[in-house]
């Protein structure tokens, strides 16, 4: 009789705790799929509209042409720009090339000079940034 | 113009600058990608690398490309004209909680740390602390404040709330962040430098904030400090378009203080000097906050740990660190206040007389010269002095800050 008292309390220990467990999970469960929604504002700023530009016509040939070298100033702009100089004088030979460095004191700065130059003179333009 | 024109760049620099023309206007421009770098080559490894090199993105040879970027017929798309409208998408986001997380952080809209999630609720409670309306322009912020090489993004005062909320910030914070946010000033730059940015703060608003300026002033050991230092971080990522690594951010290095940068009141209490603020021409007790930008700052003992003794003459020794700083980008040096009494006691009365003096010509410069050693750079014309900290050990740091600006907080209540 005993025996079967301690039987009747186990067995019901074990559906209890089984019945637990499975509610726990059920309910994880379904807090999952109905997870609350909210509603969060939008942290970006205001990104400005871009205005396209025309990008300017190509050349036919670069023989008989006049190329601007403009370096910008950064360091080991000027020797990239030789290189390139020479490239061109050993390859295209009717092209002719002209270095000029960038004034204004700065990377960015303007040179209207220079631009005024180039608007007139030049065929193209290699502007090397440096770094 | 109207002229053909080819940049020559890194490709290094290809997500960033194709971006860049895109933003200008010219999203068909014929960028020629070299090898990098330039600096520091001679001309024979500029020839073999550069000239008779390859385009790292096409592989095709760099000057063969360069003469078809001159004379290849202008497609179609290269052609285009027109404006290109952008819009930062909707106004608001609704989705399960762990989804929104998932998707600021996809988007980058975080610094990669939890977020609090910025709801309408949590917003107007930032938005009650001021008098501002949330659809006023605040300002607008690029990636570098120097020149116009970014495009300015523009912001409101809800927009700032956002990122404030983001941030952790409590709302009686907002007026100081809405100063900050309305310089526009960037606290992660997009400079190959790795700059660090830093507010010091000045005025009674320390103590009503609970801004720290003692005992670890300059790091994350008070909420204020911490959370209003990280705002500045989402404000420049979501603000400003700051932080986007291969566009916006090139640091070389990184720097781990854009988290939550330099954000330190000044121990007032306990400077023997007029506060920073009063030197840039503010009232005493007016709360300002004032803005640098820099390499960042080290221990003071990691630069002259041979000088450690029983007797320390002080204004010398930062003097010596101050010759070392070039005058590229300023310097500043954050002293605790024993460090300033002792300056003081030295016969500076004011931040000026010290000043004469750090920037006097090194009196060790004849010597060195003869020494074959490299002369001493010029002093910084832009040097700062502050004082924080505890008063618990002679300790003080120095480094490469420069001063930018300050501003009143109070107009932003």
């Amino acid at each position: 009789m005993k025996w079967h008292k301690s039987a009747a309390v186990i067995a019901a220990l074990c559906i209890g705790l089984f019945c637990g467990y499975s509610t726990v999970g059920n309910q994880a469960i379904a807090q999952n799929n109905t997870a609350e929604k909210i509603t969060v504002l939008n942290p970006l700023g205001n990104p400005p509209p871009i205005k396209l530009k025309n990008m300017a016509p190509r050349l036919n040939t670069l023989e008989g042409k006049t190329i601007y070298l403009v370096d910008d100033g950064y360091i080991g702009g000027d020797n990239l720009l030789y290189e390139i100089q020479d490239w061109f004088k050993e390859n295209h030979p009717k092209t002719t090339t002209l270095y000029k460095r960038k004034g204004g004191g700065g990377f960015e700065a303007e040179d209207p000079a220079l631009w005024a130059e180039m608007k007139e003179k030049a065929d193209g333009i290699i502007i090397a940034l440096g770094h | 113009m109207g002229i053909p024109s080819i940049p020559v760049v890194l490709s290094e620099f290809y997500e960033q600058e194709t971006e860049k023309a895109l933003n200008e206007g010219l999203p068909g421009l014929r960028t020629q990608w070299i090898q990098g770098p330039v600096w520091a080559k001679t001309r024979p490894e500029l020839k073999r690398d550069v000239i008779n090199g390859r385009n790292p993105i096409s592989k095709q040879p760099v000057m063969q490309e360069i003469v078809e970027k001159f004379t290849k017929p202008l497609t179609n798309d290269e052609k285009r004209t027109g404006e290109i409208i952008r819009d930062r998408g909707p106004a608001t986001f609704t989705d399960t909680e762990a989804n929104l997380r998932k998707m600021f952080e996809e988007k980058r809209w975080t610094d990669f740390l939890p977020i609090v999630l910025p709801t309408a609720e949590r917003v107007n409670e930032m938005l009650a602390n001021t008098s501002r309306d949330p659809d006023e322009i605040v300002g607008k912020m690029s990636p570098t404040n120097t020149g116009n090489y970014f495009e300015y993004w523009t912001y409101t005062v809800r927009d700032v709330a956002v990122n404030a909320v983001m941030a952790g910030a409590k709302p009686e914070y907002f007026p100081l962040l809405l100063a900050v946010a309305s310089t526009g000033k960037e606290s992660m730059s997009v400079s190959d430098n790795s700059f660090v940015a830093a507010l010091l703060i000045n005025g009674s608003i320390r103590n009503e904030l609970g801004i720290n300026y003692t005992v670890g002033a300059m790091g994350p050991y008070a909420h204020a400090n911490t959370t209003i230092g990280r705002a500045w971080t989402l404000i420049s990522i979501n603000l400003g378009n700051c932080g986007k690594v291969g566009t916006t951010y090139m640091g070389v290095v990184g720097n781990p203080m854009n988290l939550i940068n330099i954000v330190l009141g000044e121990n007032e209490e306990e400077s023997p000097w007029e506060p920073f603020s009063v030197r840039k021409g503010y009232r005493k007790n007016e709360n300002v906050v004032s803005l640098f930008e820099g390499w960042g700052v080290l221990s003071a003992a990691n630069w002259r740990a041979a000088s450690w003794g029983k007797e320390m003459n002080y204004p010398t020794i930062i003097k010596s660190i101050f010759d070392q700083q070039g005058g590229l980008f300023g310097a500043t040096a954050i002293l605790s206040p024993p460090i300033a009494n002792f300056v003081k006691e030295a016969g500076y009365r004011t931040v000026e007389d010290f000043e004469t003096f750090l920037v006097a010509p090194a009196a060790s410069a004849g010597q060195a010269a003869k020494a074959k050693s490299p002369a001493p750079k010029p002093m910084a014309p832009n040097m700062s002095i502050i004082v924080a900290g505890g008063t618990n050990n002679n300790y003080y740091s120095i480094g490469g800050l420069r001063y930018l600006q300050s501003v009143q907080i109070d107009n932003w209540r």
